[in-house]
């Protein structure tokens, strides 16, 4: 096969992948293409009442969305699977955010667990067991779906409930940013 | 020269081995898979076409402290590639090629199981002969020790599926998203059954705008992965079969791979530098000619503290089939 053959055939292939998502890594784009969502509607959009929710803490307590909320001025939602970027994330989460934080709950959601008890299991492996994190056991991942949520989403709601941050964890800054706005 | 020959093509197959074992795909659901490899094309031969299979086995990872950490309880990752690969010779000193893998992810966690596809990160790369070893009988005084030296260059391309795309699970990455461009270097040296090499690469990614996040559209910003390098130093011993001429070649390899911090919109992003060290072995059954050869490969990175940091502990197996033209 002539090396004339090969590269066309190379070119074909990134060409028929070109056509799907993959485009977007190929020639990335930097449009701002977020969605407006409507005030006072529900859903996981950054603007949008939170979606309520009833989910068990590794310590078997039954946490919803008005007790999460309780005392505090936000609650923040990381998504963890208990993977090496999941424990940089939340490692960062403890050492720089929570400190200056004290009034914001925050919650790991382990969305890939299939009991409470294992859920348990794997935050202790990891090291995160009474740590400053508690432990959402989103068993039916029912949490992931109605938010949105993949490894490494970090999510906020503020004391009213309305979702104020829906995105990567990336370092840390923007969440940070949007703790401090939190009224 | 048929001795000649059969020494470059042994060269070439070891110098290939340790192209491929250090370059191993990152994880596949959480850190981008895919691979970039390289290939060599013996001297006097014109071109080399390489298939390979890959099975890659996530068994914990190192944390940021270096501390080797359990993967969840109930968990059992893998990534599958089929890896193409094809070189040409270009004049008497150049040769150039491409690599394209297809990536297979699979992951069953305790109360979740995952089933997806599709293409990984190709690359294209460029080779230039520096330096060339004499044979030992034609070779004078420090002659002997010359070794052949390659250098190179090679270019990641983002084909495959990345967090930034329009897939809404990290369980379907294959890729990294990023446009990368290495500088590498091949040191390589026989001595009569015994060959050793020497591999280094060093890249850098280049910064891109991210305007969504697993089909979320975020607000864009600029990002760019740390710089890259990789080293890895491979010994070889060649033994012939029978009377007709095949040989095999076993060769045992050290990898050091790492990252530096990532940028986001300028600031460092200090959750994203990783590293990893890990072990191989490779058998190759070369044909009498050496234009067949198949090999199998085993890298392993230890289970142990200090081994790597923030980043994915894993075994990788490796099937290839390699035809070389003359």
């Amino acid at each position: 096969m002539s090396s004339v053959k090969v590269a066309c055939l190379i070119l074909l292939c990134l060409m028929l992948s070109a056509c799907g998502e993959i485009a977007d890594d190929l020639t990335p784009s930097s449009n701002d293409e977020r969605p407006t969502f409507a005030a006072g509607t529900t859903g996981w959009g950054v603007g949008q009442n939170a979606p309520p929710f009833s989910i068990m803490d590794t310590n078997n307590t039954m946490i919803e969305l008005p007790t999460a909320l309780e005392g505090k001025k936000g609650i923040v939602f990381y998504f963890t699977m208990w993977c090496p970027i999941c424990d940089s994330h939340m490692s960062h989460a403890l050492s720089y955010v929570m400190p200056g934080f004290p009034d914001v709950r925050f919650y790991a959601v382990d969305y890939l667990a299939g009991s409470v008890a294992l859920a348990k299991e794997a935050a202790t492996n990891a090291g995160y067991a009474n740590s400053g994190f508690i432990v959402l056991a989103d068993v039916n991942r029912q949490l992931a779906h109605d938010y949105a949520a993949t490894m490494g989403t970090t999510i906020v709601i503020d004391s009213s409930g309305i979702i104020r941050m829906n995105e990567d964890y990336r370092n840390g800054s923007t969440l940070q940013t949007v703790l401090t706005a939190l009224p | 020269m048929r001795n000649f020959l059969t020494m470059t093509v042994f060269a070439a197959l070891l110098a290939g081995a340790a192209l491929f074992f250090p370059t191993s795909s990152l994880a596949a659901s959480c850190c981008g898979g895919g691979s970039a490899t390289g290939l060599v094309v013996p001297k006097f031969a014109k071109a080399v076409l390489d298939i390979s299979t890959d099975l890659e086995i996530y068994d914990g990872y190192w944390n940021q402290k270096q501390e080797y950490t359990s993967d969840p309880p109930g968990s059992d990752l893998r990534q599958y590639r089929l890896n193409l690969g094809y070189g040409r010779r270009f004049g008497q000193r150049w040769q150039a090629g491409a690599t394209l893998p297809y990536v297979w992810n699979e992951n069953k966690y305790s109360g979740l199981e995952t089933s997806s596809q599709g293409l990984g990160d190709a690359s294209l790369f460029l080779w230039y002969d520096l330096l060339e070893e004499r044979p030992l009988w034609l070779a004078k005084g420090a002659e002997v020790l010359i070794p052949t030296i390659t250098i190179g260059t090679s270019l990641l391309l983002p084909t495959g599926i990345s967090p930034y795309d329009s897939e809404e699970s990290s369980f379907d990455v294959t890729g990294r998203g990023f446009y990368r461009l290495d500088g590498n270097l091949l040191i390589d040296k026989t001595m009569k059954a015994w060959n050793t090499s020497l591999v280094l690469g060093y890249g850098t990614y280049f910064e891109r705008p991210i305007n969504q996040e697993y089909g979320k559209a975020v607000a864009p910003y600029d990002k760019k992965p740390g710089n890259r390098l990789s080293a890895s130093a491979a010994l070889g011993y060649r033994y012939f079969v029978g009377t007709g001429g095949d040989t095999v070649t076993g060769t045992v390899g050290y990898a050091y791979l790492t990252e530096a911090e990532a940028e986001i919109d300028g600031a460092s992003d200090r959750n994203s530098a990783f590293s990893k060290q890990s072990l191989s072995g490779t058998v190759t059954y070369s044909s009498t000619d050496s234009d067949w050869s198949i090999r199998g490969a085993w890298s392993h990175a230890l289970k142990k503290d200090g081994w790597g940091e923030n980043f994915p502990v894993t075994d990788i197996y490796t099937l290839g089939v390699r035809y070389v033209f003359r």
